[in-house]
């Protein structure tokens, strides 16, 4: 300690010499100067204006365009959108059109043709403007007052945007990754990937494997069923609720942190079943006659049911509960788990 | 001659210069050759003489001229070069500038105060009692020493300066030279909290975590400094009002059910559902450093 303190009085001493000799000689220099001259600023040529096809081009200004090329029916489409309302159609054409309403520029870069028919089978839907001079190129990401796209019924969508209200109807896949704005996907039969951080998504009518992840929004699913054995159906929000009517599919999990959690449907026979939330209810709204088993883990929650319950163990303590009970064969396995949540099983 | 005498007013205007030359010229040989305009020139000219003598100060000081200038550099010139080596010295030290002064006086103050604060502690437990003449240590065993003296010595961010109070009174009681304890504590390897991660410090204060448990934490603490970086940049501020509060949540589970499980271990309902608060906790940190990913892929 006294070392240190030395060395920092030491400094202190050389700072505060070195400052006075500094200034010393800076003061012995200091003669009375004329005034400067007056700097004149050189006078820029004008510059010609632009014509008006290449303006938006350049100052990125908002215009309407639609494009539209042929298309494979299996394509990939590729899209990325900073701003504006977004909606994707499947229609029975084997070619895309892309229509933008006072926004920015695009082209459409196709990536990968089919061999056999010269089609694309991968496009990009790009930005085109030109970067402002002295500026970062601008990016690929199109934005504008309403974009909609119409593709073939078979396409495979990926979707990644900023600030973007999505609607997609009628594709065969879609994988739409939002920051911020709801997702709205319905008619979509070979599976979903939904990821908004701001914002709700809905599945309606839908089929395949699917994910659903919010931040903040809540997660709705209804007539949603899986394409093939296996699918798995996936919902996951923090503070949202989550919202299942008739889901059909053999797997799923579904988790939210402090919103509720709502299952109206069938456990199906062999079908595996987790709901999980920290502090919000959980509700189960099942036939009377359906057959399985649950485990349920709540901490510091409640449970009841409706429906009677043969129960193998219940584990019931001040400081954690837990139960295992089934209902008819015990075919499907139910797990629940909640730390201070209410569970609860109805009647449909 | 009187029909080309010039009047008073060309005389007076040839005097101050302001006539064209070929005027100039004229008035010059008509004044030679002519007595009456030589005497009125004469005159003119005397009262010129008188008047700028009386106005010449107020002319100089109103209208500062190049020569002004020049005079004055060339008395500082002057004045520097009459100035003794002394003057010269005392002149590289300007303290008569306030504010120069001003802060060398706060430099002198804290240098001050720095040399009182040193005296006060130098007297007490230091790391450099160790710098003080073997004689005054007291004796001790020399192979304790050399095995007591840790090869890493942990300390906390404060404490880096300072050893553990144990090493400390080792070294007190201890015989052996400063020099060789100097050396192995210049040996030893200092470790800081923050050059580790912070979750050593968290299972080092909890030893009674859970095997399973100690994954999660770690995990938690890796990811928990990544975005207490990112967050206030990513969130807005309705989702980040979301996400303390999910987090305050989860915080509260985790530490509702850690009382649980550490009374009774073998309740496994309560260690799943502590496994899953953890497991909340760990998605909701991802969630923040997934969308600020997703947000630079966009940028």
């Amino acid at each position: 300690m006294y070392c240190t303190n030395l060395k920092l009085f030491r400094i202190a001493l050389s700072l505060c010499f070195a400052v006075i000799f500094y200034g010393g000689i800076a003061g012995q220099t200091a003669v009375p100067i004329p005034p400067k001259p007056e700097r004149v600023r050189p006078v820029m040529p004008p510059v010609p204006a632009p014509e008006n096809a290449l303006r938006a081009a350049i100052f990125g200004e908002r215009i309407t365009t639609e494009r539209s090329i042929a298309v494979d029916p299996n394509t990939n489409i590729k899209v990325c959108v900073l701003e504006g309302n977004l909606k994707i159609n499947g229609w029975e054409r084997d070619e895309m059109r892309v229509f933008v309403k006072n926004g920015s520029r695009f082209g459409l870069k196709i990536l990968e043709k089919d061999s056999a028919s010269g089609k694309a089978v991968w496009v990009l839907i790009a930005n085109s403007s030109v970067a402002r001079p002295g500026r970062a190129q601008s990016s690929e990401c199109l934005s504008g007052e309403r974009i909609e796209i119409d593709v073939p019924m078979k396409a495979s969508l990926s979707v990644s945007g900023r600030a973007t209200e999505t609607t997609i109807d009628s594709v065969k896949k879609a994988f739409v990754k939002n920051v911020e704005g709801n997702i709205s996907l319905r008619n979509i039969s070979g599976g979903i990937t939904a990821v908004t951080y701001q914002g709700d998504v809905t599945v309606e009518n839908s089929g395949g494997s699917i994910s659903l992840e919010s931040a903040t929004g809540n997660i709705t699913g209804y007539e949603v069923s899986p394409g093939q054995i296996g699918d798995v159906f996936k919902a996951k929000t923090n503070s949202g609720a989550i919202s299942l009517q008739n889901v059909e599919h053999r797997q799923i999990e579904s988790n939210s942190i402090t919103g509720s959690l709502l299952f109206n449907g069938k456990f199906l026979p062999g079908g595996q079943y987790s709901f999980k939330t920290s502090n919000g209810a959980i509700r189960l709204m099942i036939p009377a006659e359906s057959s399985c088993q649950i485990i349920a883990s709540y901490g510091f929650g409640q449970f009841n049911s409706d429906i009677a319950l043969k129960y193998t163990m219940d584990n019931v303590t001040p400081s954690g509960k837990s139960l295992v009970a089934s209902m008819g064969a015990g075919d499907a396995a139910v797990k629940i788990t909640t730390s201070s949540g209410r569970i609860g099983i109805r009647k449909q | 001659m009187s029909g080309k005498c010039f009047d008073i007013g060309t005389i007076q205007a040839f005097l101050d210069g302001e006539t064209a030359p070929e005027l100039s010229a004229a008035v010059t040989n008509h004044v030679s050759a002519c007595d009456l305009c030589a005497v009125k020139l004469a005159d003119a000219d005397e009262e010129n003489s008188i008047v700028f003598s009386a106005l010449d100060r107020e002319f100089n000081t109103l209208v500062p001229t190049q020569r002004l200038w020049t005079r004055i550099n060339e008395t500082i010139t002057v004045e520097k070069s009459q100035h003794s080596v002394w003057q010269r010295i005392l002149a590289a030290f300007p303290l008569a500038s306030p504010s120069f002064a001003a802060f060398a006086g706060i430099v002198m103050l804290i240098g001050f105060f720095a040399v009182v604060n040193g005296l006060r502690d130098g007297s007490g437990e230091d790391i450099a009692s160790s710098n003080a003449p073997a004689g005054l240590v007291r004796p001790p065993s020399t192979a304790a020493v050399q095995q007591s003296v840790p090869a890493e010595i942990r300390t906390d961010e404060n404490d880096i300066a300072a050893p553990p109070s144990a090493f400390l009174a080792l070294v007190k009681e201890s015989r052996i030279p400063a020099d060789k304890i100097r050396n192995a504590v210049s040996n030893a390897k200092l470790v800081g909290i923050r050059d580790r991660p912070r979750y050593e410090n968290a299972v080092a204060a909890a030893p009674a975590y859970l095997p399973g448990e100690v994954s999660y934490v770690k995990t938690i603490s890796e990811l928990k400094e990544s975005v207490d970086g990112q967050k206030d940049r990513v969130l807005t501020p309705s989702s980040r009002i979301a996400y303390e509060r999910d987090m305050a949540v989860v915080n509260d589970s985790i530490k509702r059910m850690q009382t649980v499980v550490r009374g009774n271990p073998r309740n496994q309902a309560a260690k799943q559902v502590l496994y899953s608060a953890y497991q909340d906790k760990i998605d909701l940190l991802n969630s923040v450093a997934q969308q600020e990913e997703l947000m630079a892929s966009l940028r």
